[in-house]
């Protein structure tokens, strides 16, 4: 076959199919998952719009509620103490037990409110704020015991409302740290200042996004509204509704294989120019009389400036202009030349470097920003080709194949301000030997040019004029395009692995974490759905030991089998197409 | 707007046992929103005998913001500013609640004159002084409240004048004086004795 050579598809790449159609057939429908490009239906990462942003707290609350017997309120505190994490929470239960969790988060739960002084309109108490008397319904008695005038606490409540501290509003006797009952917050200032209860609620309602490392607001600008919430791993690369894809860990663009931190300085150092900047100081000198910046040229240290004034390239002086190839007349300067040159000759080592890596990275980053009207014309193309009486009718392997080269290009181009990094000065001068330097980079680059072989084989197979072929040409097409996608797959997963054990798994510095590699594309979050029934649902679901949790034991008393309090995994999912949202997965597995 | 009703009732608690606990509180004009307030040095520390006057300020939201208080006089202590007299304490912070008052609070402030707490320093030379070389710190505190906090007694320059008249070169006597912590007495102890 003629064809072979053209598209230079190597020997050892042939194993991927068989030339007849049948096997084709047969590896397409064996590794379907491979060569199809849907995405899963339901992601574990989450959009959390408006409207759904209360049911996703809600989740967490009715767990902790239910876990503890507890009203919404102490729930809430807990959860904000703890920042959302409902397994953190559990720890420090399993640990400290519940009242030294109680205690660190300030909640004050009263078993038997107090009987002794209730107040009622009849009875008077004396503010200790005011110090002015109050009558029983105009003053309120917080959870912890604490009762002082209504217009008191008000006030106190507006003024940490306005402080930004409604998500941890204390009760205002001297050193009680009892955290404020917010449904008395919220009714108490909302007799006064409506606008200020609103805002209150949306504090604590925002408390889940913004005291939450798992959810983050999306960083669209203009905002679209949403927050994205993922599951287990924040080092990852999502999608939000509206399209727009980043890294969840440091909300740039999505830039995998490159750390966050790598991705960081690449694009500083993109934007800033230095490099030209460096250049120019390494290259050129300002004339001592019009300032402008001369280059050198030939070998001598006399320069000459088109203003013409000649000065000491050394010392950067004004000079005469006779001189020899030693001496220029009228000035002698001591500086050692050879210093100056060794510093020339580094930085424009550092420069080209620079520009090995950065056009490499450009010319992939640039393909992808015409990905849009590549599409249209091999799409164009895929309906010129069903308009014809061929045997083949269906053509998903052309979207299939360009979506496959869409992902690998931007894996490729992001690898580049990896390798810079990686086997650069800047993060792991000392972390490696200049001999295993170059080993693993040997390695890495080895890698890379397989992968961009491949990626370019497979832009070539896509842009043939498919649409004009008789039936076997496209069949063989088909092929190509189908082989060279799986071997490209196989070839992103072999680079992901080589970083992450080979290159940063070798090193002590635990600052590089790389998005995992995703082979169907970045995951696009799914929606969190608004209408959840949050009705309570079966404590025993959660609890086998049945009831309420009785784990109030002081720290250190051993596991938790033997006192039939251990937690169970808890059921992941509650049903078809039910699927639990807030979840993190599983409770500390102790069988 | 500031509580006035109740900085009136304050006042008026304050001034009612100013003889037991030796705190006054006093305005400085007819604005109740800046007063001063007194405070005796506490017995049994290099402070004792010195009295301290401490600026006080009141923000719109008192009693529910804390006060802002200064020391007026100058004082050698690890958590209050040699320079501006700036204090470094919890309540006067994000500890304040509004069930203190001006006298609860400068009772505090009394209280941190006898327990200083050099690990939270507001003055990290006094600190320093205060950890490394404890007694310089004691004749330094005693100095400077002999100086700044004792109205009655006599001045630093005419016990130092006392001291040169009795024959002393006036730098040492100077320098004995500090090292006693200003006592006259001790300082011409000294001064004989070495
Ligand atoms: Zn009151
Ligand atoms: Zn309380
Ligand atoms: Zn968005
Ligand atoms: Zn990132
Ligand atoms: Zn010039
Ligand atoms: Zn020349
Ligand atoms: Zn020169």
């Amino acid at each position: 076959m003629e064809g072979e050579e053209d598209y230079g598809v190597s020997e050892e790449e042939e194993y991927f199919y068989a030339d007849d159609g049948d096997s084709l057939d047969g590896l397409a429908d064996n590794d379907d998952s491979a060569l199809q490009w849907a995405p899963p239906k339901v992601s574990a990462t989450k959009v959390i719009t408006k409207e759904s942003l209360l049911a996703a707290q809600r989740e967490d609350l009715r767990r902790v509620m239910e876990l503890l017997s507890l009203k919404e309120h102490h729930a809430r505190t807990l959860l904000i103490h703890y920042r959302w994490d409902v397994e953190k929470l559990l720890a420090v239960l399993v640990e400290k037990g519940k009242s030294c969790l109680f205690t660190e988060a300030g909640v004050t739960v009263v078993e038997n409110l107090d009987d002794d002084m209730p107040l009622t309109s009849s009875s008077t108490i004396t503010c200790d704020i005011c110090i002015e008397d109050a009558s029983g319904d105009n003053a309120t008695r917080m959870e912890c015991g604490h009762c002082f005038c209504n217009d008191c606490w008000t006030e106190h409540f507006i003024i940490k409302i306005n402080e930004g501290q409604s998500r941890r509003i204390q009760c205002m006797a001297h050193r009680c740290s009892a955290i404020c009952d917010e449904a008395i917050v919220r009714n108490l200032v909302s007799r006064r200042h409506p606008d200020l209860a609103e805002k209150f609620d949306r504090f604590l309602l925002e408390s889940y996004i913004e005291d939450n490392k798992m959810v983050k607001w999306c960083p669209s600008t203009p905002h679209c509204g949403n927050a994205i919430r993922v599951e287990e791993d924040e080092f990852c690369e999502v999608e939000c509704s509206c399209g727009l894809q980043f890294c969840f860990s440091c909300l740039s663009e999505a830039h995998s294989p490159c750390s966050c931190l790598m991705w960081e300085r690449w694009s500083k150092k993109c934007h800033d120019e230095s490099e030209t900047v460096n250049w120019i100081t390494v290259h050129t000198k300002p004339c001592p009389k019009c300032h402008k910046p001369v280059e050198k040229n030939g070998g001598c240290n006399l320069v000459s400036c088109i203003c013409g004034q000649s000065f000491c390239w050394v010392c950067g002086g004004a000079t005469g202009r006779d001189h020899t190839w030693s001496r220029i007349t009228g000035h002698s300067c001591g500086r050692y030349k050879e210093d100056r040159e060794k510093q020339t000759e580094r930085a424009k080592r550092d420069l080209y470097r620079y520009m090995h890596y950065h056009n490499r990275f450009k010319a992939h980053t640039d393909s992808f920003k015409l990905e849009s009207k590549l599409k249209e014309s091999i799409l164009d193309k895929v309906s010129i080709a069903e308009e014809r009486e061929l045997r083949l009718k269906d053509f998903s392997w052309v979207t299939n194949g360009l979506n496959r080269l869409f992902r690998s290009r931007r894996v490729l181009s992001y690898s580049y301000p990896f390798a810079f990094y990686m086997f650069g000065e800047e993060f792991f001068k000392d972390e490696m030997t200049d001999e295993e330097r170059e080993i693993k980079k040997n390695l890495f680059e080895d890698q890379q040019q397989q992968l961009e072989s491949n990626v370019e084989k497979l832009s070539m197979f896509l842009e043939e004029p498919f649409q004009q072929f008789n039936q076997d040409k496209v069949m063989e097409i088909r092929m190509h395009v189908i082989n060279v996608s799986v071997i490209i797959d196989k070839l992103c997963q072999k680079m992901y692995e080589c970083i992450e054990s080979d290159l940063l798994g070798s090193l002590h510095l635990g600052t590089h974490h790389i998005a995992p590699y995703k082979s169907k594309g970045i995951e696009r979050a799914s929606e969190l759905s608004s209408c959840r029934n949050t009705k309570l649902g079966s404590t025993d679901e959660y609890l086998p030991c049945g009831g309420t949790l009785e784990c109030d034991r002081p720290s250190g008393s051993g596991s938790s089998d033997d006192s039939g309090c251990s937690y169970r995994k808890r059921a992941k999912k509650e049903g078809g197409g039910f699927f639990d949202l807030n979840l993190p997965a599983e409770i500390v597995d102790r069988n | 707007m500031i509580d006035f009703a109740r900085v009136q009732k304050e006042l008026q608690e304050c001034s009612r046992d100013v003889e037991a606990s030796g705190i006054k509180v006093a305005p400085k004009s007819d604005n109740l929103g800046r007063l001063t307030g007194t405070i005796p040095g506490p017995v049994g520390t290099p402070y004792e005998g010195g009295t301290f006057q401490i600026d006080i300020t009141l923000p719109d939201g008192y009693p529910f913001e804390p006060p802002k208080m200064q020391f007026a006089t100058k004082v050698w202590h690890p958590n209050i500013s040699s320079q501006s007299g700036a204090i470094c304490l919890d309540i006067l912070k994000d500890q304040w609640s509004p069930a203190l008052t001006l006298k609860t609070a400068l009772l505090s402030v009394q209280a941190l004159l006898s327990t200083p707490e050099p690990g939270d320093p507001q003055d990290a030379v006094v600190a320093q002084q205060y950890l490394r070389d404890y007694q310089t710190f004691v004749g330094t505190a005693r100095y400077w409240t002999e100086t700044f906090a004792k109205t009655s007694s006599l001045g630093v320059e005419e016990k130092v004048q006392k001291l040169v008249e009795m024959g002393f070169p006036e730098a040492l006597a100077r320098s004995a004086l500090e090292s006693v912590g200003g006592d006259e007495n001790l300082a011409l102890e000294k001064l004989c004795s070495g």
